[in-house]
């Protein structure tokens, strides 16, 4: 569906892309890991179009995006769950949620229906609803960034590492929710550095080191728990 | 009303369309130390059109305010990649160019036996159509607060809308203001257009009631004082500025126990109420309960 | 090009004067990370203390140099209490519209005590003009160059060899990592803003003596020379800063030279305008600071 093609980036002195390809397959989460600094998240920007690639494509269906604006991508159906900077913590988590909806410029219509739907996903935030967005707890605040993403109907979600900073307990509860995404038949990007986790729900992974993609396959393909442990303990590649 | 009451609420009048001006900026996330540039873009403007080309007051209104927001997007083109402190910067660069510009600008034409215009720092006089067409102090005061009711009225039909929500989310953070699908620039620059022409409103409203303009009466102090009366007054409301306003001019000035001395006590208690409400007197939190408490 | 010669050495000479106040900015900027719009008013309380001292008990340069220090510290002292260090939290914006106030509130307190348009300071009197070859110095213009020249090699030092500079430069390059390596960062910040104060103390005398008389516009007037010159030099950086003073200082001499007073503003401020948008990292360029990355976020 998405097919990213030799890009290369380059974001201050650190995290540079250094031309990834990979492909995010329809109605499935593919899934990319890497320790810290392999440019997972400059990626996600590069997609969003926060940062500008340097070279190379990334196709939508056919359709070009790099060089588009970050409000066209999101126009196109890209829509990104960022890490870290989940909410605008002084609007109210109803807001907030209506906030995803801006993008929609054709289809205005349905705020409302799309609004509850989302609620009745995520009961807690009903109940916080004219709260603000600031006082929810890291886990609700995950739920809401993900519910506001998915209130521009996305074609595909990008999440940017959503188990940062929250305790075990509830990254198993966020990525329940992820997998029942997937299992709704949605296209999810999951960039995350909890691996173990992160591959039980994958359909296709991708592992990312110091700007380059060393692998590409499904879970279960090969002895990933090697693969895996040879890029986080930075072994040397034997080729 | 006597004649010291209307002059009193026609100043607050016309400074509260300069304060808030600097309030959409800021609520835009953008802090602009030069607003005082669009009032003084439409007072000129204003000014030339009613007394040099001798255009009805309405059409010199009109021209002051699509110059201003014409001029607002213009400098924003290119400033808003700026951020922080630059751009506040770029704003007091442009605000003090266009103070020392009208410096040297002469304009002057023969009207009825007169040399009238712009004639640089000597000032421009003769800005009297308002009292050629025998308008008085009071009914002028009544279109002062009719121009300030509209743009509290566009200001609150944005809030029903979603242009306020943009203007804040833009401010609040941009990188997921973008990710929402908001063009950051485009909004930006719209803010700025916006601040632009009800800056240049209170401008042309100011020129016909003073008669008398001249470049020194737009400098820096004005403009931070405007930014000031929106941080005072607070962030939440577009209300927020014009009680800004009240404070400094209403209550000071007219209590006239404190003259001399307004800058000291006025200095005073915005220091104070920096320290209890950062985010000034009517801020976020206050006007989300006061819609609470409307709800119900 | 004799003239032209001459014109930038005035203008290094004024320049260095500035280059004084932008530093004064940018180490409370680079400390605080808000922005001290008082700055230029606790100068002039300063000057104005110094005068007083002049006018009435006829004292010497020495002691109006010192009565300016003092009278600039203790207005800034003043300032740095109610402006930043009562106002906590992420609120540079408060912080900023509070010193405003406190500005107007010093300038209009001044105002009160000293109600003529003008007052006299002392001036280095005596002192032969220089003459190098077709070129001349103003004796004022050489203490001038060389105390700035003296004051930041002092602060170099101080910068460098103490643990206040220590601790002051890590607070300046990463806030976070100062404060969890143990800075006392509200002390290291009222030290800073005093330190910065005396800096600013003796710009002002500088300026104060080479012109022989004060107003009280002064207040503003330094405010935005140093504000001016800290943006141009690039923010956040002390090398920064004085190539911002001196690059203002010269700008501002070669256009008054030939274009006049009207001219030299109008030059000035488009010149402004244009370097913040072709070149927002600021003359010195270099590294990325902490204090520069958040001088571009919102303040």
């Amino acid at each position: 569906m998405l097919e990213i093609r030799d890009i290369k980036t380059t974001y201050g002195k650190i995290a540079a892309l250094k031309g990834v390809s990979l492909d995010i397959r329809e109605g499935g989460l593919t899934c990319l890991l890497g320790p810290n600094g392999a440019g997972k998240t400059t990626l996600i920007w590069t997609i969003s179009g926060i940062l500008k690639a340097q070279s190379g494509s990334m196709k939508l269906a056919g359709e070009e995006l790099a060089g588009l604006k970050p409000h066209q991508i999101v126009e196109k159906g890209v829509v990104t769950v960022p890490e870290n900077r989940l909410v605008f913590p002084e609007m109210t988590v109803k807001d907030n949620l209506i906030v995803g909806a801006f993008s929609r410029r054709k289809a205005k219509g349905g705020v409302e229906e799309d609004l509850e739907s989302v609620l009745d996903r995520f009961p807690r935030l009903r109940e916080r609803a004219n709260q603000e967005a600031g006082t929810l707890s890291g886990g609700e605040q995950q739920m809401l960034a993900v519910g506001r993403a998915l209130m521009a109907r996305p074609k595909i979600l990008l999440m940017d590492e959503p188990s940062t900073g929250l305790a075990p307990i509830i990254v198993e509860e966020i990525f329940e929710i992820i997998g029942k995404l997937r299992d709704e038949g949605r296209t999810i990007f999951l960039v995350e550095q909890n691996a173990n986790l992160a591959l039980d729900y994958a359909d296709h992974f991708y592992l990312l080191e110091q700007g380059h993609v060393t692998f590409g396959g499904q879970p279960g393909e090969v002895d990933h728990d090697e693969l895996i442990a040879r890029a986080y303990l930075g072994a040397r590649k034997a080729s | 009303m006597d004649g010291y009451t209307i002059s009193v609420l026609s100043n607050i009048g016309l400074f509260a369309f300069l304060a808030i001006s600097a309030w959409i900026l800021l609520i835009a996330g953008e802090i602009s130390f030069g607003q005082q540039a669009y009032f003084a873009i439409g007072a000129y403007s204003g000014g030339i059109a009613t007394a040099v080309w001798q255009w009805p007051f309405a059409a010199g209104v009109v021209i002051a305010v699509a110059l201003g927001a014409a001029v607002g997007a213009l400098v924003a083109w290119p400033t808003m990649r700026l951020s922080g402190l630059h751009y506040a910067i770029a704003t007091l660069a442009f605000a003090e160019l266009t103070r020392a510009s009208l410096n040297v600008f002469t304009y002057r034409r023969d009207i009825e036996g007169f040399a009238t215009g712009p004639d640089g720092a000597n000032g421009f006089g003769d800005i009297r159509w308002v009292y050629e067409a025998g308008i008085e102090p009071g009914a002028y005061l009544a279109i002062i607060a009719g121009c300030l009711g509209a743009v509290i009225g566009l200001v609150a039909l944005m809030s029903y809308g979603r242009g306020m929500a943009r203007l804040r989310i833009v401010g609040e953070d941009p990188i997921l203001a973008a990710m929402q699908g908001l063009s950051v620039t485009r909004t930006k620059i719209a803010a700025a257009s916006l601040a632009g022409g009800i800056a240049a409103l209170g401008g042309a409203l100011y020129a016909h009631l003073a008669t008398y303009i001249e470049p020194a009466q737009f400098s820096v102090m004005t403009g931070v004082h405007a930014l000031a009366y929106g941080l005072i007054g607070g962030l939440g409301t577009v209300l927020g500025p014009i009680l800004g306003v009240l404070i400094d001019i209403g209550l000071l000035e007219s209590l006239r126990v404190f003259a001399g001395y307004r800058m000291i006590v006025f200095g005073g208690l915005v220091v104070l109420v920096l320290i209890v409400r950062p985010r000034g007197l009517l801020d976020e939190p206050t006007m989300r309960r006061v819609q609470a408490w409307l709800r119900r | 090009m004799i003239d032209f010669v001459q014109n930038t050495l005035d203008g290094l000479a004024i320049g260095s004067a500035y280059g004084l106040l932008a530093l004064g900015f940018t180490l409370i900027f680079g400390v605080m990370r808000r922005l001290n719009m008082a700055f230029g008013p606790s100068i002039l309380v300063g000057i104005f203390a110094g005068a007083w001292l002049h006018s009435h008990w006829s004292a010497g340069m020495i002691p109006v140099f010192l009565a300016t220090l003092a009278g600039a510290v203790i207005a800034s002292a003043y300032v740095e209490r109610l402006s930043f260090a009562a106002i906590r939290g992420d609120a540079a914006l408060a912080s900023m519209a509070s010193s405003f106030a406190l500005w107007m509130q010093l300038e209009e307190a001044v105002a009160r005590v000293f109600p003529q348009r003008t007052y006299a300071f002392p001036t280095f009197e005596g002192l032969p003009m220089l003459e190098l070859g077709p070129l001349f110095l103003r004796p004022e213009y050489l203490v001038m160059f060389l105390t700035a020249a003296a004051l930041v090699a002092g602060l170099q030092v101080i910068l460098t060899r103490t643990l206040f500079g220590l601790h002051l430069r890590t607070l300046s390059d990463n806030r976070e990592a100062a404060r969890v390596s143990g800075v006392n960062v509200a002390q290291v910040a009222l030290l800073t803003f005093l330190l910065a104060a005396a800096i600013g103390g003796v710009a002002g005398f500088l300026i104060a003596a080479t012109d022989g008389q004060i107003s009280t516009k002064l207040g503003m007037w330094a405010t935005m020379k140093g504000l001016i010159a800290m943006v141009i030099g690039g923010l956040g950086s002390m090398r920064g800063a004085l190539i911002g003073g001196l690059a203002l200082g010269v700008v501002e001499a070669q256009a008054q030279w030939y274009l006049g007073a009207s001219g030299r503003e109008i030059t000035t401020f488009a010149l402004l305008f244009v370097a913040l948008i072709l070149l927002p990292v600021g003359l010195a360029g270099g590294a990325e600071t902490g204090a520069r990355a958040e001088a571009g976020r919102r303040l």
